[in-house]
């Protein structure tokens, strides 16, 4: 389960403070899918930023299963998103110098798991792939980018997966392509899945969705 | 296993942009390895065997014919079994010629008067076949070849030594007992000492040295050292032994080693300022793909680990390609010196040790240097990847600083450990910075003195400009790279021409430039009528009377003779002193205490002594010092104290001068000072002549010693020459890094220009004015910096005229201008292909 505790995050934009998340609280039990939809600036990738641990509210505790992340030190925060959470980028952000094979075991190697390779092939086959192992990030359309960087996330199994804006950068027919992946991956492995995105559409596939404007929750569906 | 793996996998991408970085460590470490394994090589084929060195466990040696003393101790030592063999060897220095009465040429020899038996140890070599003392028997000679090339004889032809005429049996191609390394002034001749008494060179006065070598049984060298020590402490002779000898020699090369490879450290320290300033760039290049491994999991302990393997990992690399330029470099050596590997044989190769130090100082550098830039990894936050934002700064960071401390106590370990000295390694350090700092601030106000040109009518010229003094622009290391090679080069040949300049001021101006040695009194009249015949209505000959004295006491206390201290080479008074007498004072000197004699000869013994044996000694006027001249004790009374100006040597110099009367009658020798013409073959007829005339008479040409002079000079600067070219070489390819570190922001900004209208044309021209005036300014920061450091050299040290010279300065500014500004350019030459379009749509 994860949970959000009256979380603020403030940040100075041109010496003045600009509050991008308000008093925020929020419950997303387990397994469960949320999309998280809203106008440009209304602190949706920060939302999904503070859950990964990869920023600090400025007040306020997120619990994940139980633990409050805040509390982390960087090195432990680095050691829950290698062990539980897999996150997936609107700009893909795959690791330039390394190939797609290549930054789909990062994450294992990084777990120091066991059978590295053979679990990257299978991860690339699932992506429909596996003919690409070999290429760069640059020689790879973007739809294929984040075919890779959605493998990569989901490598170690995690038991919560983020996504930021997946298909922003996509036509349509592949963005649809790789919402199916995900939400297949949801559905098959059980895990809790957010989603940031704009469309509506996509947003009426998850479970809950979530509305915010100015930072706060305006409005919280959840699908019958 | 993700670090290995990691640090692997992104070399595989990123050794492009820090081939520099290798080729800064490869460049450094190639100039360490090299310059210790030809020292060692050189002092490995010189005193591999110094028992071979001196050819005897123990050599006592003497100006004069040995005492009953001597011999009688000697006998005795050789009776108990402590000398187990004995030969007497003479050397003295005299001119030799051909024959040939119609060849106006002559050459000074080190001549060696050998007896069957020579050499203890070692063995003489001969080019053809082997030596044997009968080759040399009834007046036979030995020589070197380069003899016979300067006399144009062969094998078989006869040779004049003194009065006898030797026949050249053989040519000797090594020769045991020779200490390298101590000037010379002829080749080596050697013959029977059967034959010596013959020529008439051991006539009065002549400067011979007569050697005792020893032969002992091994454990007794040191213990018969020590007491021959002390029971000839009042003879004058010099004992030496071969272990003494090998130490010391090893000393020397031991610190000749570390010093010069010190020029190799801090070739390897520049290289290190460039790993530096890649290490930033490319980690500023590396904000995101850091900041999505911490997305994934690594912890920064891991990331850091990545890349300190990928360094440590480009640091072999580079020390490997350093140690492999330093092999091809030692194998043209040969090649290269042709000339002096004709006098000893040497077997150039890399040293196991060279290497091992080498690649060890090579990775300890990569690491000093690249560990504080790397710790910025660190502030990198995996957020980076949602939004925009700059590379956290914290104020100050306790880590970073802790690392700065420690990367430059490391350094200074190194460079102690190097240097084998803390005091050097200090001065050293101290030294570089202290340039560094100089060339640094000097760049520093030329970028300001640019700033101007920010306002410019040309656009290009603007915008150049403008690239310079951008803050981030790797500009302050260039500057520092390029500028420090150019001073190195123009320090060192501004020195030269100063140094020889003044050397051959003193030669030409019609003063002396000959001395004529070993003249006796009754050659004095003839000697003076030869060179008026010669010289018809010009200069005449000076006779300047020598003696030679020790100094047995000062003011009744007896001065320690030949003491241990003595041979090991710390300053005694009790050496042996060449003297003279005269009335008046030399124009070299100057009166600084006491009164000088008026003309009057006295019987009363009264000297003048140097302004130095006052320092040192304490000598006052009005003490008594006791000489022994010619085997008696002479007391006198120190009347004056000289100073001398040993700069001038026309005069020559001398640390003690007697008032005339006393030694008159005594048998002494004179030195002649001549001017001898300026033609070269007129001198050779001259120096022949002489030689003819007078057998015993040597003959030292000034011109010649000059020459000499200035081909030491010539060596030495080609030396800092060539590292000077090679720490050019690497501001070179640190400006090749900053060029390629800053070419993808160089070909965005090309592209938008392109974009607004400008053409391939103008961004040549910006880039050709950028770099052009970070030439001139590189340039003028070397050249400010050898104008100061020759005339401070001139001024303090050899206390000489400064020449300017602003054709050189200006030479070396335009001749560093076109170097950095066709790297510049040619290294950017991608960001005039790139297409803008292309540009544009991958940002």
């Amino acid at each position: 389960m994860i949970e959000f505790r009256d979380v603020s995050k403030t940040v100075k934009s041109g010496g003045r403070p600009l509050t991008i998340l308000d008093s925020l609280n929020l419950v997303i039990p387990s397994g469960q899918s949320l999309a998280i939809v809203g106008p440009s600036g209304s602190g949706k990738s920060t939302l999904l930023g503070l859950l990964a641990g990869l920023d600090m509210p400025t007040t306020g505790e997120i619990l994940v299963n139980g633990e409050d992340i805040t509390k982390l030190s960087e090195d432990n925060l680095a050691r829950l998103r290698s062990n539980t959470i897999g996150f997936v980028f609107q700009f893909f952000h795959l690791v330039p110098s390394l190939t797609a094979i290549e930054n789909i075991s990062v994450p294992m190697e990084i777990a120091n798991l066991s059978d590295v390779a053979d679990r990257a092939h299978s991860l690339i086959n699932q992506v429909g792939l596996t003919g690409r192992a070999g290429h760069y990030p640059s020689q790879l359309s973007g739809g294929e980018q984040q075919r890779i960087a959605i493998a990569r996330a989901l490598a170690n199994s995690p038991s919560i997966v983020l996504a930021d804006e997946p298909t922003g950068n996509l036509d349509s027919a592949t963005g649809q392509h790789i919402m199916d992946l995900l939400f297949e991956f949801h559905r098959a492995h059980g895990t809790t899945f957010v989603l940031v995105t704009h469309d509506t559409d996509l947003a009426s596939r998850a479970d809950i969705r979530l509305l915010l404007r100015d930072g706060k929750s305006v409005e919280e569906i959840k699908r019958k | 296993m993700f670090v290995v793996l990691m640090a692997l996998r992104e070399l595989r991408s990123s050794w492009r942009r820090l081939a520099v970085f290798f080729a800064c460590i490869a460049i450094g470490v190639g100039s360490i390895v090299t310059l210790r394994s030809v020292i060692q090589s050189v002092r490995n084929g010189l005193a591999h065997e110094s028992r071979t060195m001196l050819s005897a466990d123990l050599v006592i040696s003497s100006n004069d014919p040995f005492t009953e003393g001597v011999l009688n101790r000697v006998a005795v030592e050789e009776g108990n079994g402590r000398i187990s063999q004995k030969i007497e060897t003479i050397e003295l220095p005299t001119m030799v010629r051909p024959a040939d009465k119609s060849r106006d040429i002559a050459r000074m020899v080190e001549l060696r008067a050998v007896p069957l038996g020579f050499p203890l140890y070692g063995s003489v070599e001969l080019e053809s076949g082997s030596y044997s003392h009968a080759s040399m028997r009834d007046r036979g000679v030995l020589v070197k070849p380069e003899l016979l090339a300067q006399l144009n004889l062969d094998i078989g032809e006869p040779l004049l030594i003194g009065n006898e005429t030797f026949t050249i049996r053989g040519v000797i191609s090594s020769e045991p007992g020779r200490d390298i390394g101590v000037f010379s002034l002829g080749s080596r001749v050697m013959i029977d000492v059967v034959d010596l008494s013959t020529t008439g060179l051991l006539s009065f006065g002549s400067r011979v040295s007569y050697q005792l070598l020893l032969r002992v049984p091994e454990p007794l060298a040191d213990e018969l050292l020590v007491d021959l020590q002390r029971a000839f402490a009042n003879e004058f002779v010099r004992i030496r032994s071969y272990r003494r000898a090998d130490n010391r020699i090893g000393e020397n090369f031991q610190q000749a080693e570390n010093y010069l490879s010190l020029a190799g450290l801090v070739i390897l320290i520049l290289g290190g300022i460039g790993v530096s300033s890649v290490t930033r760039v490319f980690i500023h290049q590396k904000i995101k793909s850091v900041a999505i491994l911490k997305c994934v999991g690594a912890t920064t302990r891991q990331i850091l680990a990545v890349y300190i393997g990928q360094i440590l990992l480009l640091g072999i690399a580079g020390s490997l390609l350093g140690v492999i330029l330093a092999g091809f470099v030692v194998e043209m050596i040969p090649l290269l010196v042709g000339e002096v590997a004709q006098f000893i044989e040497i077997d150039y190769g890399l040293t196991l040790s060279a290497v091992l130090q080498g690649t060890s100082v090579g990775l300890a550098v990569s690491l000093i240097f690249s560990l504080v830039p790397l710790l910025a990894l660190r502030h990198i936050k995996p957020s980076v990847l949602l939004r925009q934002e700059a590379l956290a700064k914290n104020r100050i960071d306790l880590v970073q600083l802790v690392a700065t401390t420690a990367a430059a106590f490391m350094l200074m370990l190194v460079v102690t450990w190097q240097a084998g000295s803390f005091q050097v390694a200090f001065i050293l350090t101290s030294g570089f910075l202290v340039v560094a700092g100089l060339l640094y601030t000097a760049g520093v106000i030329l970028v300001r003195v640019v700033q101007p040109l920010h306002h410019a009518r040309s656009f290009a010229l603007r915008h150049a400009v403008r690239h310079i003094t951008r803050s981030g622009s790797q500009t302050g290391v260039v500057l520092l790279a390029v500028g420090l090679g150019t001073f190195f080069i123009l320090g060192v040949r501004r020195l030269q021409e100063n140094l020889v300049e003044n050397f051959s001021m003193q030669v030409e101006e019609g003063a002396p430039d000959m001395f004529l040695l070993d003249v006796q009194k009754d050659q004095r009249e003839a000697l003076a009528q030869f060179i008026t015949n010669f010289n018809g209505n010009g200069p005449t000959l000076t006779l300047i009377p020598v003696l030679r004295a020790r100094v047995v006491a000062v003011r009744g206390q007896e001065v320690n003779l030949d003491s241990f201290e003595d041979v090991r080479g710390r300053g005694s008074l009790s050496r042996e002193y060449t003297v003279t007498y005269r009335s008046s004072l030399e124009g070299n000197e100057q009166v600084s205490g006491g009164t000088w004699w008026d003309s009057t000869p006295t019987e009363e013994v009264e000297v003048s002594i140097e302004e130095s044996l006052q320092g040192r000694f304490g000598i006052q006027p009005g003490d008594q010092m006791t000489f022994n001249i010619l085997g008696r004790d002479v007391t006198a009374l120190v009347s004056s104290i000289r100073k001398v100006d040993w700069g001038d040597f026309r005069a020559g110099g001398f640390m003690f001068v007697f008032r005339p009367g006393p030694f008159e009658d005594l048998p002494h020798t004179y030195i002649a000072t001549a001017h001898g013409p300026s033609d070269v073959k007129a001198r050779a007829e001259l120096v022949s002549g002489l030689v003819r005339r007078f057998s015993n008479v040597s003959v030292i040409d000034l011109r010649e010693v000059l020459v000499t002079v200035r081909n030491v000079i010539e060596s030495v600067t080609l030396g800092v020459t060539t590292v000077g070219v090679v720490v050019l070489l690497s501001g070179v390819l640190i400006l090749l890094g900053a060029v390629s570190m800053t070419k993808f922001q160089r070909i965005y900004e090309s592209a938008i220009l392109k974009t607004l209208g400008g053409r391939t044309k103008l961004v040549a021209t910006i880039l050709l004015l950028e770099y052009g005036v970070v030439g001139v300014i590189a340039g003028a920061v070397g050249a400010i910096g050898a104008m100061g450091f020759s005339w401070a050299v001139a001024y303090f040290v050899f206390e000489m005229p400064w020449v300017s010279n602003p054709i050189l300065s200006i030479g070396g500014i335009v001749l560093t201008a076109i170097i950095v500004a066709v790297t510049g350019v040619v290294a950017s030459a991608d960001v005039l292909r790139h297409k803008p379009l292309a540009t544009l749509r991958a940002e």
